[in-house]
């Protein structure tokens, strides 16, 4: 085949593949930010009101029927602020909370530095197997002072989430939080985030905290005394992409009474029912969203009238990743982990047995966040392409990209507009610029790139390729007056 | 219109939208640091006469007259921090400046709010109403737990609780359980609030047919130690279809039980009952403090439940002579050993 007629083979491709896909595409772009729209609505309508009741728990301390929770930290090789996260989680406000740090066969320093700090001494508890673990547990330490609150576990190196299931087995009260050990709690978090459970101790059994990107912030002693937006553009373009993703659509979907997923970061469950289902997963990639599914898929198979809310007060400031190389393992690794989980509760789609759940909230995320890198790397595909065969003029091409890409800004300017109205954390007038220019940049680079990631982490799982964490390299955070 | 004149209008249309949204947010952002910065300035002339009155330390009255006298604009702004203030004070300090928002018509005004349109101006009237402990407006604020906004109902929940008249705890109970639902923790508070004269009403509600209600009741029972409930509290514990509604009576009747209530808890620690229940009972044998439970406590240290042993151990050490001699004869099990060690632990520390 000559050239000329690859060429006019591959034009008469493109235009058919154009022709039939502009205008579901089209669609599909359209539906998807009016329903982000909608769930920024949704949100926005909580905010308010949720913000001034949460001031009244604050000053009344929580309040008679708030329940004891149990912290629940894994540690991995975390020697460097493992104690400041410690002393920070013990002197959160809260009238009845516990710590329990799980070392996860640390090869560093992480349980001397507890040992020294705390004073620690061995006790022989035996922890129970309410939830089954598979490696050995070495030893149970507590303070000597017999009063602070605090449990370490030493297990043998077995992964994040056994380590959970082992803090799970040792916590001693009605409700779990699950922590990661370099993440900061505002200290009345817990006041606010226990708050549903109090006013619904029957029904509530699960809650997400709301989380924010920490870079760039001013922190003293693991507390953030100054909310600031980062320097580097990566980790500004995360603060808008936190803020319309995590805050904004996770309280929509609560509100709405189907949320299906609740961070790993930060995630506050009734033991008993935690237990019930059995603890995390720990061959689940995406071992977070697993858990909540599997909490609703039991629930609503005994038929049991139960909630799961978010709490969008920002409540837990953790470090995004600041480099290319650490921002495409994360994004593969949540990409393939919302497959696989997507796939192993198929069953649940279109079932009307699981509610709002079954109908509404597990097909919007396998079109809507499964399938939308594959659309989009069509678009980024088929456009330069239609471009280059001149099978499209470019004012038109053009003004289709600036018609998906406004859309998209559109949205990151509504979560920004709501964000602004209720909490508006970033003070300084530079921040908010600097926000609005980032979700532009967003537009520009960043969301073609994640969108390759995503699909390789995707495809990585299809080929049952073994997923590797990877290292999440943390620059600290910047701390002051240390 | 052609498909690239609706592309044409569409992207208008939504830079447009993009453009309005951020002038949104510059104007929110601008109109909130001036209100800010307007009413301090409002404030600022009369905050010494503010601090004066919330510490106590305004004998002679001046500071409370200086602020009745405020008028103008600069009123509405001290109203708002007096109403903060109003929130975190008690005794003489809160009635000075409930006096102020006597004074300032803020309370006459109140009971006519309650029925406004605006949901805010109904919460700050219910929460006002509660502050300043206005008695004879008991019934709005028990019409008001019914209201259709939620915050509303919190802040009726709250003002009932600070007047803190009992005869409202059977209408707050009611609601707790009711379709348009007051939430069960502020409810417990403002019914902690309400004193002895609850017993009754707490009892009634331990079968009242929500579990909340059954929850709040059961809770609140064991922590003023109505023994009013403790019937209705021993059927909720050996036959509520609620497992949260049984634990909270275990853990009530741990606190206020009698002799003849081991019996009866020890049989929820059987093997076929729930592991929090199980654990529940354990510990409130424990509190009751009860010798008689002694042989049923000893026989659950070697339960397959590391968890259940360790209360069970720690329970016993708090029955006395007899429990600590049932801890002997098993001295070496480790659950009866971690208990020991804690307890040891603790003692040194006090």
């Amino acid at each position: 085949m000559s050239w000329d007629g690859f060429v006019d083979g591959l034009r008469t491709g493109v235009v058919w593949l154009m022709d039939i896909t502009s205008v579901p595409i089209l669609v599909y772009f359209a539906v998807i930010n009016l329903s982000y729209l909608l769930l920024i609505v949704l949100a926005s309508i909580d905010f308010r009101a949720q913000h001034r009741r949460r001031e009244a728990v604050v000053e009344t301390f929580g309040g008679a029927l708030s329940p004891g929770v149990s912290l629940l930290v894994p540690a991995y090789n975390e020697e460097m602020g493992i104690v400041t996260s410690v002393q920070a989680l013990l002197s959160l406000r809260y009238p009845r909370h516990e710590v329990v740090v799980v070392d996860d066969g640390s090869s560093d320093g992480t349980f001397e530095r507890l040992r020294a700090a705390f004073d620690l001494v061995p006790i022989p508890r035996q922890i129970p197997q309410d939830v089954p673990v598979r490696a050995r547990i070495v030893d149970v330490h507590v303070p000597r002072d017999g009063r602070t609150r605090l449990v370490l576990v030493r297990k043998e190196n077995s992964g994040r989430s056994e380590a959970i299931n082992v803090a799970l087995n040792a916590a001693t009260e009605p409700l779990v939080a699950m922590i990661d050990a370099d993440s900061i709690l505002e200290p009345d978090a817990l006041l606010r985030v226990t708050q549903p459970f109090a006013d619904d101790p029957i029904r509530m059994v699960a809650a997400g905290g709301a989380i924010r990107p920490v870079n760039g912030s001013r922190v003293v002693s693991g507390r953030i005394v100054k909310v600031q937006m980062p320097k580097p553009w990566l980790a500004r373009i995360q603060v808008v992409e936190y803020l319309r993703a995590f805050l904004l659509g996770r309280t929509g979907w609560s509100r709405f009474g189907a949320l299906i997923l609740i961070s790993g970061a930060f995630g506050l469950f009734r033991r008993d029912v935690v237990v019930e289902a059995g603890g995390l997963d720990p061959d689940s990639i995406g071992e977070d969203f697993e858990l909540v599914l599997r909490i609703h898929r039991k629930l609503h198979d005994e038929k049991r009238d139960y909630r799961v809310g978010f709490v969008p007060e920002p409540v837990l400031w953790t470090e995004v990743p600041s480099t290319l190389g650490v921002l495409r393992n994360q994004r593969r690794r949540w990409h393939r982990g919302l497959w696989e989980t997507l796939w192993a509760y198929r069953g649940m789609v279109l079932r009307p047995r699981y509610g709002k759940v079954g109908m509404i909230a597990l097909p919007y995320y396998w079109v809507f966040e499964l399938f939308a890198p594959l659309l989009e790397f069509f678009g980024i595909i088929i456009v330069p392409l239609a471009l280059v065969l001149d099978v499209v003029n470019i004012p038109y091409a053009i003004l289709f990209l600036s018609l998906a890409y406004g859309l998209a800004i559109l949205v990151t300017l509504s979560a920004m507009a709501a964000e602004e109205w209720s909490f508006h954390r970033h003070e300084r007038w530079r921040d908010l610029g600097l926000t609005l220019v980032a979700s532009v940049l967003e537009n520009i680079g960043y969301r073609q790139l994640t969108v390759w990631w995503r699909l390789e982490g995707w495809w990585a799982s299809l080929r049952r390729k073994k997923q590797v964490w990877g290292v999440m390299t943390r620059t600290g955070f910047g701390e002051a007056g240390e | 219109m052609t498909g690239r004149d609706l592309l044409w209008a569409s992207s208008a249309l939504v830079l447009l939208a993009c453009l309005a949204l951020v002038l949104l947010i510059v104007l929110t952002k601008v109109t909130r640091t001036v209100r800010e910065r307007r009413t301090a300035e409002l404030v600022a002339p009369h905050r010494p006469h503010l601090l004066a009155v919330a510490s106590g330390e305004d004998e002679g009255g001046t500071h409370r007259d200086a602020l009745i006298e405020v008028d103008g604009p600069a009123r509405d702004a001290v109203d708002v921090v007096v109403v903060d203030l109003l929130g975190k004070v008690r005794g003489a300090p809160a009635e000075e400046l409930a006096s102020v928002l006597l004074a300032h018509g803020a309370v006459d005004r109140a009971p006519h709010d309650l029925r406004d349109r605006s949901t805010l101006k109904r919460a700050r009237a219910a929460h006002i109403l509660g502050l300043c402990h206005v008695g004879a407006a008991l019934p709005l604020l028990v019409q008001a737990l019914g209201d259709p906004a939620p915050e509303v109902r919190v802040a009726a929940t709250r003002a009932l609780g600070r007047i803190g008249e009992p005869t409202a705890s059977a209408a707050l109970l009611a609601a707790v359980g009711a379709d348009r639902v007051v939430p069960a923790g502020p409810a417990a508070d403002a019914l902690e609030g309400m004193g002895v004269g609850i017993s009754g009403s707490l009892r009634d509600a331990l079968s009242a047919s929500s579990p909340t209600t059954r929850t709040v009741a059961a809770y609140l029972s064991g922590e003023g130690s109505f023994s009013r409930s403790l019937d209705a509290l021993r059927v909720a514990l050996a036959c509520d279809d609620d497992p949260t509604v049984r634990e909270a009576a275990a853990v009530a009747l741990g606190r206020m039980g009698r002799a003849a209530d081991v019996v009866a808890l020890l049989r929820e620690t059987g093997a076929d009952r729930p592991r929090a229940l199980r654990r529940a009972c354990a510990a409130a044998l424990g509190e009751l403090g009860e010798p008689s439970a002694v042989v049923g406590l000893t026989a659950l240290l070697g339960d397959p439940d590391p968890r259940l042993a360790e209360i069970a151990a720690t329970s016993l050490l708090l029955l006395g002579p007899a429990g600590r001699s049932a801890l002997d004869s098993a001295a070496s099990n480790p659950s009866v050993e971690t208990a020991r060690a804690l307890a040891r632990l603790q003692a040194g520390a006090a």
